[in-house]
């Protein structure tokens, strides 16, 4: 009864057809829920034994463990919210802690070329242009909402969550717009350097925006990517 | 009981079960089977996803052991787990015995003439 190749110690076919089922039903690729799988298995081994302590023969005690752990979607379902609050979890932390990197990068960026050193004081907002004006204060919003939602993701994800109504879809919503705004932010702080380098790049500090550009780039392009799998992941919730 | 009359309760029931001690997932529903005198039966697969987000709610803390040649996920209590049974259980002492009081048939009433 036992099927080989690697699918488990000891789980018959129905067993197995079972499982695949909720590992289809489930968001990444099969690597990424193997733990869960395997959980599972040994819970329907386990619930097979005791059938067959019960007295039914080997195939009607796989059977019997089958429907007692119940339909497969509604499993899968369970379990994709569990996923995607780990997601929302993993992304939102990992948004937090590279945040603050990137800002001092461009802040040494800014202070050490021409918006620091001229006109004495660190920051002499009257003599920038209008229009680097109006962006950098876009790039403080969009920082604002990003962690804002940020904090808001991981409030809902961890230990506080027990005291909020379960809504599944919370905190994949959250780090998605969290994610969305660190692109807004890494966005609007590229085209803020690029508009610079384009009018006054003789100011710049070289290697401080080079590093700050670098930092935005790589962020951006991870921040999307994780947003749109908070999306996606977040459509598959009821 | 079915799995829509248990809601809300459900963490409390799970933290009590892994009470006296670490339990992995199919234990887990035995004890909670034996200790309702059958009368809680739910659909067992639920409870996997149940028991993971207690784990994440730092309620549980969760091993994989080898006991028995069988791989098993093994849930235990963490201290923050012990004080949200706590506050479980004061809390459905109080809806309890406030929805005993109510659903009690109420004494006639003597209409004075």
């Amino acid at each position: 009864m036992n099927r080989q190749g690697g699918t488990g110690p000891g789980a018959g076919p129905a067993v197995e057809r079972y499982l695949a089922e909720i590992a289809r039903l489930l968001p990444g690729p099969p690597r990424a829920h193997a733990d869960v799988v395997a959980e599972l298995r040994s819970g329907l081994l386990d619930a097979t034994d005791a059938h067959r302590s019960a007295g039914l023969p080997p195939a009607q005690a796989a059977l019997a463990a089958i429907r007692e752990f119940g339909d497969p979607a509604r499993v899968a379902a369970g379990f994709r919210a569990e996923i995607a609050a780990g997601l929302a979890r993993r992304v939102v932390i990992a948004l937090l802690a590279t945040g603050p990197l990137v800002g001092l990068l461009w802040v040494a960026t800014a202070a050490s070329s021409h918006l620091g050193t001229r006109a004495g004081g660190p920051w002499p907002w009257a003599s920038q242009s209008p229009g680097l004006r109006v962006g950098i204060c876009l790039v403080a919003v969009a920082v604002g909402i990003t962690a804002w939602a940020a904090v808001l993701g991981i409030a809902t994800t961890g230990r506080l969550s027990r005291w909020l109504p379960a809504r599944p879809r919370r905190a994949p919503t959250a780090a998605a717009v969290a994610g969305f705004g660190a692109v807004s932010a890494d966005g609007l702080g590229l085209l803020l350097l690029a508009t610079q380098l384009a009018t006054t790049s003789g100011k710049l500090s070289p290697i401080p925006a080079a590093a700050a550009a670098a930092a935005s780039l790589t962020r951006l392009t991870l921040a999307r990517r994780a947003a749109r799998r908070c999306l996606a992941i977040r459509a598959s919730l009821t | 009981m079915r799995a829509e009359t248990l809601k809300g309760h459900l963490d409390g029931i799970l933290l009590a079960v892994l009470e006296p001690g670490p339990r992995h997932g199919y234990a887990i529903m035995e004890a909670l089977r034996v200790r309702s005198g059958g009368q809680v039966d739910l659909p067992t697969g639920t409870v996997y996803p149940a028991l993971h987000r207690l784990e994440r709610a730092g309620l549980v803390r969760a091993t994989w052991s080898a006991a028995g040649g069988r791989r098993r996920r093994v849930y235990q209590l963490t201290p923050a787990g012990r004080r949200a049974l706590d506050s479980e259980r004061t809390t459905w002492r109080d809806f309890s015995a406030a929805v005993t009081a109510v659903l009690q048939p109420a004494p006639p009433v003597v209409s004075s003439p």
